[in-house]
């Protein structure tokens, strides 16, 4: 699988050796939920804590300043890796926070009554209800895009027309519930044509491929952290420059102002003004650490051959066991290692419990994307989804155990 | 009911689960469990008033005293683990008082080698199943 040594990879990564109080040896495929985290992560936190934790930005004492420094020395490291020199990141608590963020802090200052939001179908449900919040807030129109269940992508088409005279279109990068890259480039293409701004929720897309945020065109770009080796609590925005110069404060308090009177208060300029409160500084390093542990290790061309080879294997070997219906495509080129799925007799909630007593780790439910489940005619699904540590031999295994439960339970 | 402690009736069953060889088998014998329980909760009554929150499937329940004053539970659930839970949870509680059925601790789960099972962040819905009996108990008591 060209050169990639998936074995010296694992290593990296301690969480990966766990046993399970069953005996049974973890198998972790719920990676699109969170990702677990390389050994060079948890010791850059460890290492904050122990030797140089202070609060940045405010203080002048040695602990503060080196604090300060390692805060902003993440940014400029993960800028650059997000390849985002031209435009600004502002550190947020993760990608639904980003979400929120542009919602609340460029439309909320930039569209009126009327004024048209575009999302899709198959949005995760922070790509949709800030859009909702905010139209009952403002009276924003919301139109979505459907998501054609015959070729299982989005409709383009629908979105050409949708886009006509709107102000914003908000669409996933990769679906969290069917591992379905969007064609981001052409809904940029779109959104742009249009006049309006392009926002991408790239949650699920930025831990299977590399980010050239100003090559891509986008307007607003959110990503998770901790969906791509990162602590949890961390995840940014970025923007381009213009964009932020239309955009007003969110969550405000201290930190983010140039004076505060009880007449009223000056915010600072750029991202520093949606940054309020103590920042998220061992968040930020352990996040560095995690890109500069990718960039070491992992070619993301390769990894997405590594991860994609799996899915479409585990997929095509699914669809051999009787009552098994896949969702998504995984087998296509736009799939990216996400295999969700259903059995026809046993439940969602009760697959995850049998998959569990095997070892394997997946998630069932709703994704939090029910407009999508909706729009596929199910209440839930059982997503398996794959990344870079994950192995083929893992893969068969959880085939042999799948079969097991469908054969006693079925 | 004290905690730590079952009525005799189902020493039985958890004989049967501690004899399992492993947690599948377990598995298997609840999903039988719940092919035969025995005060299953008619359709008619899966309503909102009903539903057990916190599920990932759906779940009902129903407590009511019978004409001699005990409790008598039915429940109804999607998930088979769910309502093989249900079917032995009602063996216990019902034919017991309403202040047993306060006080009710399902620890027989935990005998039965089905602990995981109980831990509140699974999100199945049986122990909001038992606190919602357990709330209705109370209620008949006020």
């Amino acid at each position: 699988m060209m050169n990639y040594d998936v074995e010296a990879i694992r290593t990296h990564f301690p969480i990966l050796e766990r046993v399970l109080p069953n005996g049974k040896q973890l198998v972790y495929f719920d990676n699109a939920a969170t990702t677990q985290k390389p050994l060079v992560v948890i010791d850059a936190m460890s290492d904050f804590y122990k030797t140089y934790h202070a609060n940045a930005h405010r203080s002048n004492h040695t602990l503060a300043d080196e604090s300060t420094t390692a805060l902003e020395e993440a940014r400029d490291k993960l800028s650059s890796f997000f390849g985002a020199s031209e435009s600004s990141m502002i550190y947020t608590g993760g990608a639904t926070e980003a979400m929120n963020l542009i919602a609340y802090g460029w439309a909320r200052y930039n569209l009126e009554e009327g004024d048209v939001v575009v999302t899709t179908e198959m949005e995760h449900h922070a790509n949709i209800v800030p859009w909702q919040e905010l139209s009952k807030d403002i009276g924003i129109e919301l139109r979505f895009v459907p998501f054609d269940t015959e070729a299982r992508k989005l409709d383009y088409g629908a979105l050409e027309v949708a886009a006509q005279g709107a102000s914003l279109v908000c669409a996933g990068h990769v679906s969290n519930v069917l591992g379905v890259r969007n064609d981001v480039e052409r809904i940029i293409k779109i959104a742009h044509s249009n006049g309006a701004r392009v926002a991408l929720d790239s949650a699920q897309g930025a831990p299977h491929e590399k980010i050239n945020f100003d090559e891509l065109g986008a307007d607003f770009c959110a990503i998770a952290g901790h969906k791509m080796a990162g602590p949890t609590g961390i995840g940014c925005l970025l923007v381009k420059a213009d964009a932020l110069a239309e955009m007003g404060p969110f969550l405000t308090g201290g930190a983010i102002i140039t004076s505060v009177t009880t007449e009223g208060t000056q915010f600072q300029d750029g991202y520093a003004m949606f940054e309020t409160g103590t920042p998220r500084m061992a968040e930020a390093i352990g996040w560095r650490a995690a890109v500069e542990w990718l960039e070491d290790n992992i070619d993301f061309n390769i990894a997405h051959h590594h991860i994609h080879g799996i899915a479409s294997w585990m997929s095509s070997e699914m669809e051999k066991i009787p009552g098994i219906t896949i969702f998504g495509a995984p087998g296509r080129d736009d799939g990216v290692g996400v295999v969700s799925f259903l059995h026809e007799s046993i439940l969602a909630q009760d697959m995850g419990y049998l998959l569990d007593a095997g070892g394997f780790a997946i998630r069932t439910g709703t994704h939090c994307a029910q407009p999508l489940l909706e729009a596929m005619g199910v209440a839930s699904t059982n997503r398996a989804s794959i990344w870079i540590y994950n192995t083929m031999a893992e893969a068969e295994a959880f085939i042999v155990h799948l079969r097991d439960i469908v054969d006693r339970f079925a | 009911m004290p905690e730590g402690s079952w009525p005799e009736n189902i020493d039985e069953i958890i004989e049967e689960f501690a004899d399992c060889f492993d947690s599948m088998e377990r598995f298997e014998l609840l999903f039988e469990y719940a092919k035969k329980h025995p005060f299953p909760l008619h359709i008619d009554d899966w309503t909102d008033e009903n539903m057990v929150h916190g599920c990932q499937s759906r779940a009902h329940v129903t407590c009511v005293t019978d004409s001699e004053g005990k409790i008598r539970v039915s429940g109804g659930a999607d998930a088979q683990i769910v309502q093989g839970l249900m079917a032995i949870s009602s063996w216990v509680i019902n034919g017991q008082s309403p202040e047993a059925v306060a006080e009710h601790d399902p620890k027989y789960i935990e005998a039965m080698g089905l602990s995981q099972i109980l831990t509140p962040s699974r999100a199945n819905g049986f122990m909001n199943m038992i606190s919602k009996i357990k709330k209705s108990a109370r209620a008949m008591l006020e």
